[in-house]
Order: structure tokens, then sequence, then C-alpha cells
């Protein structure tokens, strides 16, 4: 399996961006959100998104689901997950690309028809959860082809 | 001329003896070719255009869906203040079943009103008594107590050219919340009729001047000693019998919901929006009812509104 040598630092690297600031806007939620270092007026206003109805989700803080969801795409985006050829690691990590994005959309719906507002720190780990999306729906082919490339000779291996 | 015809016989027969070589040679040609190893196949490649077509299609729906609702916010944010309420939320707003009002009914955590003191004098439009609003746009109280003030008046009248905004944006308490504006509505009633003003838009600027009677008014009754404030909005007078500041509910119930939001969970009894808003509104009914004397009967003459005015203050 030949992936482009871009591949694990951009996802690992999206991954930890993304941990540190859903731990900063956890931290946030279970203490105060004017510990946010945002603007708080006008439509970039992360303490209005921050403690807004649509923060939490079935109870659970989203701030928090996005620290679970980062933690879990460091684990899937380690150089080793990557050269595995269990393709159920490669379906987990595209599933868990796929939900990360979706529900970053609902989340970006939510602050600008719902809410009304943008929070800022939000918007970093949305694009973080869009950058993953992108380089691991890219290696789609590579990772999760029916089989691995085939070599110069003709020869096709196991992915 | 001589010599160049003889040349040219000769490269002739030159010529034809190349021909007659590779004729003897051809079948060992073919021999050789066929002891050579044979070629390498192609190097197979799997199929991947389609997925990598799926890759970046999914990237592209992605980036489309994000700049579709990008481009309407922003479309929106052109238009107004950001939350017009569609018309038919206003709708389901002035029309809040009966049933869901009675299954609200009287609610205790319903700040009540105040007394206005014997012997006030009638407060009347044109013959009728009247409900006096005096507040603002931008006022994130006024934007709550307008919910329930049209859900009551809309049981007694029916309004025209209703409006709708939200109040002032952040650094504001309550920001954006959506609501209705009186300005520029009109509202008739066989029983009673509103005296409203907004003073200011939500973004302050100066937007109804009081008339003289509702300045006369906020200067005797918006007092200390009768709401418990001095000229703060919004201002509200149920005729010469009842009179209040600020939200009777707890507008946080709105945090976050759109005006059509709000309007949907007007009829769902359950929803914490419509028990305060309801439950407010069920309170003004009451008060709107002891100053009509009961009219109409169909709406004065349910249990919980009887019961919701046996609740309020006496003079």
């Amino acid at each position: 399996m030949a992936l482009p040598r871009w591949v694990v630092p951009v996802t690992l690297g999206s991954s930890i961006g993304g941990l540190a600031v859903s731990i900063y806007l956890t931290i946030a939620h279970f203490t105060s959100p004017e510990i946010i270092a945002c603007s708080s007026s006008g439509t970039i206003n992360c303490e209005q998104v921050t403690t807004s109805a649509q923060s939490t989700f079935v109870g659970v803080p989203v701030a928090l689901l996005g620290l679970v969801f980062f933690a879990v795409m460091i684990v899937l985006d380690l150089p080793a997950m990557w050269r595995s050829e269990r393709r159920g690691i490669h379906l987990a990590r595209l599933a868990a690309a796929v939900a990360g994005i979706g529900f970053a959309l609902w989340l970006v719906y939510a602050e600008l028809f719902i809410i009304r507002a943008i929070c800022l720190w939000c918007t970093v780990a949305h694009v973080l959860a869009f950058v993953l999306f992108a380089a691991i729906a890219m290696t789609v082919p590579d990772v999760l082809g029916d089989q691995a490339p085939a070599d110069e000779f003709g020869r096709a291996g196991r992915s | 001329m001589t010599d160049k015809k003889r040349r040219t016989a000769a490269q002739k027969q030159r010529a034809q003896a190349r021909r007659e070589r590779a004729a003897r040679n051809a079948p060992r040609a073919a021999e050789a070719q066929d002891r050579r190893p044979p070629a390498r196949p192609a190097p197979r490649r799997r199929p991947r255009r389609s997925s990598r077509s799926w890759g970046t299609g999914a990237i592209v729906a992605v980036v489309a869906v994000v700049g579709v609702m990008v481009l309407l916010f922003l479309t929106r944010s052109e238009s107004g203040p950001g939350a017009k309420g569609s018309s038919a939320a206003v709708r389901e707003a002035l029309n809040v079943p009966a049933a869901t009002l009675e299954a609200v009914g009287d609610r205790s955590d319903i700040r009540p009103p105040a007394a206005l003191p014997a012997g006030t004098p009638s407060v009347e439009v044109a013959g009728k008594p009247a409900v006096v609003y005096v507040g603002a746009e931008y006022c994130p109280f006024c934007a709550a107590e307008r919910w329930p003030v049209v859900v009551a008046l809309s049981r007694f009248g029916t309004f025209s050219d209703l409006g709708t905004t939200t109040s002032a944006p952040p650094p504001e308490t309550l920001p954006n919340t959506p609501t209705f504006t009186f300005h520029g509505a009109s509202y008739t009633s066989d029983v009673i009729a509103l005296s409203a003003a907004e003073t200011e838009t939500r973004d302050f600027k100066p937007l109804d001047a009081l008339t003289a009677e509702q300045q006369r008014l906020v200067s005797t009754y918006n007092v200390q000693a009768v709401t418990g404030s001095d000229g703060g909005i919004p201002f509200v007078m149920i005729g010469n019998r009842y009179a209040w500041t600020g939200a009777t509910y707890d507008p946080s119930v709105l945090e976050g919901l759109s005006f059509d939001q709000i309007a949907g969970r007007l009829s769902d009894p359950k929803s914490a929006v419509a028990q305060q808003i309801d439950g407010a509104a069920n309170e003004i009914t009451a008060m709107i009812c002891a100053l009509t004397g009961g009219r109409p009967n169909d709406v004065c003459s349910a249990p919980f509104i009887a019961q919701a005015q046996s609740a309020l203050p006496t003079s």
C-alpha cells in the first residue's frame, strides 16, 4: 500500500490540533465560557454559541464529543495504523471522518441559522474535521480498494 | 549518359539481391522471434478512478453545502436583522390553540403584575379600554414580553402588519432575541384597544415618539411606587387595572431559538417555551378579561382563565 507522504502528518497533525481546541472548549464549558479568548459581540460570539441550547447533544457537551472524536482520530491516524493491513481500521477511520464532518456541518448550520453567531474556536475545530475528512477521503482507493495496487510486474497484493 | 545508365542498372541489381537475401532469411527471423521471451504484460492497475472520484466528489459536496449555508446566511443578514419570522410562524403565534393554553393553564412561576390603585382613571382609546405597551426594539425583555402580549391580544382581536425583529446584538443581555415589533402594526377588537409604541430600533435609533397620553401614563404609573421601576421598559398597562415593567416570565427559555422555533413550540404545552409564554399569556388574558368585564365570553369563561384571575393581585 503506497500512501502519499503527506497523509500521515496531515491527518495526525489535524487530529492533535483538533484535540487541543476541544480540550480548550471543554474546559470553558465546565468552568466559565468567559475564559474563551474570542469576541463576545456581533456575529463572532463564542460565548453565545457555547452557552446555547445547541452546545449540548443528547445532554453531552458538544465540546466533549469533539474531544472524544479527535482523540479517537489521533489513534486511527498513527503511522502504524496507516500501515496496518487490517481493513477494519481503515473503515473505522473513514466512518469516523464521515461522522465528524457530518456533525460539523450540523453545528455550522446551528451557528448560522439557529444561534446566528459564530464561534471562532469552534470553526477551527470544524476546519480541522474537514481537513481530516478530505485527507481520508482521498486515501480511500489506496487503503480500501479491492486489492492492493499492482506492482510494475502486475503482482497484485492484498491491502 | 551511358555511365549513368550503367550505375542505375547496378543499383537495381543490388536491390534485387537484398530482396532475395531477405526472403531467404525470413523463416530464420521468424524462428528467432519465437525463441525470444514473451513480452512483459502491461502493469495491471486497479480501477481507481471511481474511488478517487468518490473522494473528490465528497469533498466538493461538503464545500458546496458549507458554501450554500454561508451564502444564505449572508443574504439573510443583508435583508434585515437576521431572524425575521416567517409568515407561517407569525400565524402560528397568533393562533395558539385554546387547548394548548388550557393545558398550560395558570402557572405560579409567572410574575404577577401590580394592581393599580382603586380610583385610577380609565385608560381608553376610541371609547374602548386600552392595553398600553411602551418598549423598544433593542430591549431584550421587551422582546420576550411581546410574545405573551401578542398571544393574549390575539384572543380578543386581530393584528395586521405585525412585523418581526430581534433585540439588539451583544453585548446587550439576551442578544438577538427573536420577537415581534408593534412599530407599524395595527390592532382591531370589539372589546379593547392597543396603544403601543416602540421608542427605538434594535440599533438604538429613535423610532416611535410617545403620544402625550402615553407619556402621561408612563410618568404617572411607571414609577417606583406602582411598578417598582422608574421608567423601565417594557411598560405595560392593562387599562386602569394592572401594570408592570420587564418580562413576566423567564426569557432565558428563548435563548438560541429562532423566531420560527419559538412560534412552533407555542402549541406544544410540554415545551418550556409554551409553559412560559403561554402561561404569561394566560395571566394577561385574565387581566384583560377583568378589564372587559368578561368579554368575550368564550375566552373569559374558561375555568383556567377564571383561576388565573383569582390569582391576580387586588388593589
